[in-house]
């Protein structure tokens, strides 16, 4: 190797010993920790093959952890996509005021989450102003607060999380309708495509690669919602999702095997949903 | 070439600086010690506190760490794993076994038996007939009545609920004055709340969560049973049904007849000069005043420390009577773990805290072993399933005894 080369391989470094210390050596880790009975406190670990894989799917808490998890993925990410886009194409238009609404939208997605969550829990609460809200419209809520029933706690959640990130989705369509040639819709309307057919033939198909990022990121995201859960319900009231249910077992009773078998799981299931939404789209592709 | 070798005499040297550092420096034996009061109002005093066991000590040298609640716990788990434990750290009282059996703590046993008659709560330090860890600040419920509500209910001004029948009649009647008002504060399904405010009925009827050999579960018995009977009647009957700071603003605003709460609620009154005509009562029992749950404050000590008996006057220090009382003064706490200090006039002067004195003598904690986590969880969902999700109070009570054995034994 070349002086050179090992100059650049020093400098390089600090970056390769952080992403094998700190990223590649603890995935590894935790993949080998799946396989074992290891606990944080004990001074000796077992191998245990796939014992804790097999427990995990008999676990009656996992297994309600996973379905809500699914409950929120499933609610939220077609409202979030759908409204985002709705969003985009309203402030795309020329009003007064649009910049404004812009900001507006966007704002959520750059506030806290802990902040957004705390104050999402008062609002949610008896006599909070969603609660009195559904009062006058006639909309009887739960008697204790819509965080504190099994039947609207997760609904609840979802809510607030698609009107905290539907600003930044909104963004990236935005920019996705940006990037759109405009001769395209001139020539559509010279040959009488009204705004319907326009949007359906020209502005759907063109967003599709923004889409799938939307989808994709949004799936991952969906998926490892924890933040809220924490913050709102510590993941009683049928809210824990699988992070609440890692974070649990890994980081309350310290069971670093399974709660690493979880995880592995819950990557496994993202990474199929993410394939699949790639594999979709690339089949309907127009190109 | 040079530039390499150069470069790599640095990285040589930042690697070399960090180092672990040194327990012994200039002659004084170093202290690292972890503890969780960060607040204003306290933490010049504890700093105090260290200031004068080192000019007392010339040899020895404290060095505090703060750490939060929020992520405390994990902090000393990762610390005590990877051997780099603090000399002394405190613990929450249901911590501290998780530590203690496996071996992380020191033994005090010798040095601290011939005090034990002289403070409360013990129970958490101590596995195997060994003592691991000191009682410091302790902190137990009491009953709080807004006497506003009771009055206008139709009681006399010194009437305080002492047994099961009249706290049920009292909230009744609160909870009768009006649309908002309530007759007492029912915890929601909180995380490590909940079971802490219905254990103390459940005691009060004599009940067990295990057999006294803990080879069986006894939370289902006809006592357990009839203590939960109770406790649901009343929740559901006349509670409102919130967080526990949630129902701590309701009884304040006036909204709340009966809440069950620490002495954290004393010190907001206090400190936040809140009007409430109020009563601080036992917490009442099926006849007479019962049991309440207590937790705390402990200092345990390493046992990779290399200066333990260095350590262990520090913490022999910090709880010592005049200690806690500086403690407390401070703190407006009403929980000292040395009943010497409880018997100090300020517990007497300071309007309810001898309410918490005289609870903290009847208080109880349950047996916490290294299986709590656990059993903790199951006591929760038990609860929250006959409380909140419509289950027979009998079956989650039995569900809960089933999962409770299966544990103990596998």
């Amino acid at each position: 190797m070349t002086t050179r080369k090992l100059t650049g391989l020093l400098f390089a470094s600090p970056w390769i010993v952080s992403f094998l210390v700190f990223w590649l050596f603890p995935l590894l880790y935790s993949l080998v920790l799946g396989f074992t009975d290891y606990r944080l406190m004990s001074s000796s670990y077992h191998w245990v093959g796939f014992d804790n894989f097999i427990a995990l799917f008999s676990d009656a808490t996992f297994m309600s952890s996973l379905v809500h998890t699914f409950v929120f993925v499933l609610g939220t990410i077609p409202v979030t996509t759908v409204v985002a886009l709705a969003l985009a194409l309203l402030v795309e238009r020329q009003f007064p005021g649009r910049t404004l609404f812009r900001s507006g939208f966007f704002m959520p997605s750059i506030t806290s989450m802990i902040v957004i969550a705390l104050v999402f829990t008062n609002l949610y609460s008896r006599g909070g102003y969603i609660y009195l809200l559904a009062e006058m419209l006639g909309i009887s809520p739960p008697e204790n607060g819509f965080l504190l029933s099994n039947s609207t706690a997760l609904l609840s959640i979802m809510a607030m999380d698609i009107w905290m990130s539907v600003g930044y989705y909104m963004l990236l369509f935005l920019a996705g309708l940006k990037s759109i040639p405009k001769e395209l819709y001139e020539a559509a309307e010279v040959a009488g495509a009204g705004s319907w057919r326009k949007f359906r033939s020209i502005t759907l198909p063109l967003l599709k690669p923004v889409a799938l990022f939307i989808l994709v990121i949004n799936t991952i995201k969906s998926f490892q919602v924890f933040v809220e859960i924490f913050v709102m319900t510590k993941g009683k009231y049928g809210t824990s999702t699988a992070v609440f249910f890692i974070y649990e077992t890994g980081l309350n009773k310290f069971e670093f095997g399974y709660a690493s078998a979880a995880a592995y799981v819950l990557f496994l299931i993202i990474a199929i949903f993410s394939l699949a939404q790639f594999r979709l789209f690339r089949q309907r592709s127009i190109w | 070439m040079k530039h390499i070798l150069f470069l790599s005499i640095i990285a040589l040297a930042l690697l070399l600086s960090c180092s672990g550092g040194e327990q012994t420096v200039n002659g004084k034996a170093t202290l690292e010690m972890w503890q969780f009061w960060t607040d204003p109002a306290i933490r010049p005093t504890i700093e105090q506190m260290v200031a004068d066991f080192e000019s007392q000590n010339p040899d020895i040298k404290v060095n505090l760490t703060d750490l939060t609640w929020a992520n405390g716990h994990e902090k000393i788990v990762m610390a005590f794993s990877s051997n780099t434990a603090p000399d002394i750290v405190e613990l929450g009282s249901d911590w501290v076994p998780e530590f203690s059996t496996a071996g992380k703590l020191a033994d005090i046993t010798a040095d601290v038996l011939p005090d034990t008659a002289q403070f409360y709560g013990w129970t958490p330090g101590i596995h195997d007939n060994t003592i691991y860890a000191m009682p410091w600040i302790l902190g137990t419920r009491v009953l709080y009545v807004n006497k506003t509500l009771m009055k206008r209910a139709g009681y006399e001004d010194n009437f305080v609920p002492l047994n099961w029948p009249q706290l049920k009649e009292m909230c009744y009647k609160i909870d009768s004055l009006g649309k908002d008002i309530y007759g007492f504060g029912s915890n929601a399904a909180e995380k490590h709340r909940l079971y802490k405010k219905f254990l103390p009925f459940f005691w009060a009827n004599r009940a067990r969560i295990m057999s006294r050999d803990r080879s069986f579960s006894t939370i289902a018995s006809d006592r357990g049973y009839a203590a939960l009977l109770y406790y649901k009647d009343l929740c559901d009957s006349t509670g409102m049904v919130d967080t526990q700071r949630r129902l701590e603003d309701a009884f304040l605003d006036g909204k709340i007849g009966a809440v069950i709460s620490g002495d954290w609620l004393l010190k907001r009154i206090h400190n936040e000069q809140i009007e409430i005509d109020l009563a601080t009562s036992l917490i009442p029992g099926p006849q007479y005043p019962g049991p309440s749950f207590v937790g705390g404050e402990y200092l345990a000590i390493s046992e990779q420390c290399q200066h333990k008996a260095a350590a262990l006057k520090f913490v022999r220090f910090i709880t010592n009577t005049e200690n806690q009382l500086r403690f407390c003064r401070a703190n407006f706490s009403a929980n000292p773990s040395s009943k010497t200090a409880a018997d100090d006039s300020f517990f007497v002067e300071t309007p309810h805290f001898q309410t918490f004195v005289k609870q903290l003598g009847l208080s109880r904690m349950p047996v916490i072993d290294e299986h709590w986590v656990y059993v903790e969880d199951i006591i929760e969902t038990a609860l929250e399933k006959a409380l909140y999700q419509g289950a027979p109070p009998a079956q989650s009570l039995y569900e809960a005894k089933l999962e409770i054995e299966k544990l103990y034994k596998e």
